[in-house]
């Protein structure tokens, strides 16, 4: 029997080796999901109890300030840790380069990733929110582009830890980093506290880096009033999102 | 060949010879590790002191004075309890584990080993801890003797612990998964870095229970004057917990396979 020629091209080819990968993707991470959901909700929602503890009394402007954090800080774990950690693992597995020797589009294949985790992530995100506004007994003032500054937010997350662990062969390095993020999230950076607190060259280190333009882009959307306007970081976030699909894209389409 | 000499496998100048053999074998096999281990200490240190502070407006005295003793229970208590379960269940992996345990040695020789091994790590790490509190806030300690106790025995507790965790528990997975588990509520969520009176009552009344609120309490008592009240209790607690985490220690280590 002659098997039958398929054209592996086109947008139609494209969108059905998108979805299959989805599956692939979902199935095979299934068992990771209840992992991601315990570490999104520790880092957001435990973080800022846990900053609650240290400051002893929270009053309600403090208060406030931390629960719009949450949403960026239960965002982060998904695409700066633990996508690098299964990356990571993929490589050693040698399931990564199963999972590119297959015949559909790379693109489709980073896309699956991307869309995946996105999805995961956000309803956590919500809930850590939700919980942390009750402990704190803040009311939010939440506008429907919290949706769109979500979504945005959750995609540059993933793309740049896939971007990063795409790009850097060596997995103990990726680990090196991922470990510095939680470190540098938990304790510097300007998510829970404002930025005006930190040292000049730290702010400025930070006005680079995605996280503090993270956190500011979403507390504008359930906040009144903190943040005087967005689109400095709208445009940060953007940037750092293309970045890591032109670093990706050019690690993959290498041929080995 | 000359028939080897029959050595005396017993008394204390045995235990002792063999506790500066493993001394040397722990330290060697962990020469790789030490410097890492030593920055990373030391950044914890700074980081709990410094980044801590920056959540609030202006840190109050007292605050600073809590944040800085704190950090350096913390250098003084991670090795034993959080990295140490790591590297044993590392070593259980890949077999150097059952090896090390084949060497003639008393196996007490061996635990007393380790606590001198967390000592050398700790110890510098806790004096950074102090400098760095110092530097940034400038805070002035009042030390006194019982400081020196209060090293001793919280280092020495803190190591049982994790030896009973990495010895205790047979599975190396479950014992990696418990050492992040320790580490979180460590750092997070245990009246170290800051006062008990914070906690919501249920979780304070726990932590009379831990070990982890007195290791501050014995620490914080030889290193400042007027933060702490009571003691006794702190160092009796403390006692109980060595001894318990020692006899799971010493009843996981008898043990022939």
């Amino acid at each position: 029997m002659t098997p039958t020629s398929v054209v592996r091209r086109g947008p139609i080819y494209w969108w059905e080796s998108y979805v299959a990968m989805l599956r692939f993707d979902f199935a095979r991470h299934r068992a990771m999901l209840v992992t991601a959901l315990a570490s999104q909700l520790f880092m957001g929602f435990g973080l800022v109890i846990m900053y609650g503890l240290y400051l002893g009394s929270v009053d309600s402007a403090t208060g406030l300030y931390l629960t719009s954090g949450v949403p960026a800080l239960s965002l982060i774990p998904v695409g700066f840790i633990l996508i690098p950690l299964l990356i990571a693992q993929d490589k050693r597995a040698g399931t990564h380069e199963f999972t590119w020797s297959l015949p559909g589009p790379r693109s489709a294949t980073a896309a699956s990733t991307f869309t995946l985790f996105t999805a995961v992530s956000l309803p956590v995100a919500l809930l850590s929110t939700v919980l942390a506004a009750w402990r704190f007994d803040v009311s939010l003032s939440v506008t429907w582009l919290v949706v769109p500054a979500g979504v945005l937010v959750a995609l540059m997350g993933t793309s740049v830890g896939f971007g990063l662990a795409q790009a850097i062969p060596e997995p103990r390095i990726v680990n090196l980093i991922t470990n510095i993020v939680v470190f540098l999230v938990m304790l510097f950076s300007p998510i829970a506290v404002p930025i005006e607190r930190f040292p000049d060259w730290l702010a400025t280190v930070h006005r680079v880096l995605p996280f503090y333009h993270m956190a500011s882009l979403l507390r504008w959307t359930v906040s009144d009033g903190l943040v005087a306007s967005p689109g400095t970081s709208t445009a940060v976030v953007i940037g750092w999102t293309v970045l890591a699909w032109i670093a990706a894209a050019w690690v993959l389409g290498r041929r080995r | 060949m000359t028939a080897l000499p029959a050595a005396t496998r017993s008394g204390s100048g045995y235990w002792l010879a063999s506790m500066v053999s493993m001394l040397r074998w722990q330290l060697t096999s962990l020469r790789l590790v030490f410097p890492v281990l030593l920055v990373v200490q030391v950044l914890i240190a700074a980081g709990f002191t410094v980044g801590i502070g920056l959540f609030f407006d202006e840190v109050p005295a007292p605050v600073a004075l809590f944040l800085s003793t704190g950090a350096s229970v913390i250098t003084l208590i991670t090795v034993g309890i959080v990295v140490a379960p790591q590297l044993i269940a590392d070593e259980k992996a890949s077999g150097t584990y059952d090896f090390t345990w084949s060497l003639p040695c008393p196996r007490s020789a061996a635990v007393a080993a380790w606590v001198v091994v967390n000592a050398v790590v700790a110890i510098p790490s806790m004096v950074a801890a102090l400098a760095v509190g110092s530097w940034r806030y400038g805070l002035s300690f009042q030390v006194n003797w019982r400081v020196a106790t209060a090293v001793a025995l919280v280092l020495t507790c803190a190591s049982l612990i994790g030896y009973a965790l990495a010895h205790g528990i047979p599975n190396p997975n479950l014992t990696q998964i418990l050492a992040q588990v320790f580490a979180f509520t460590i750092f997070g969520f245990t009246p170290i870095n800051y006062p008990i009176d914070n906690l919501p009552g249920w979780l304070a009344s726990l932590h009379r229970l831990l070990p982890f609120y007195h290791m501050g309490v014995v620490v914080r008592d030889g290193l400042t004057s007027g933060l702490v009240g009571e003691i006794a209790v702190s160092y009796l607690t403390l006692g109980a917990w060595t001894l318990i985490v020692g006899g799971i220690t010493a009843r996981a280590l008898r043990q022939r396979r």
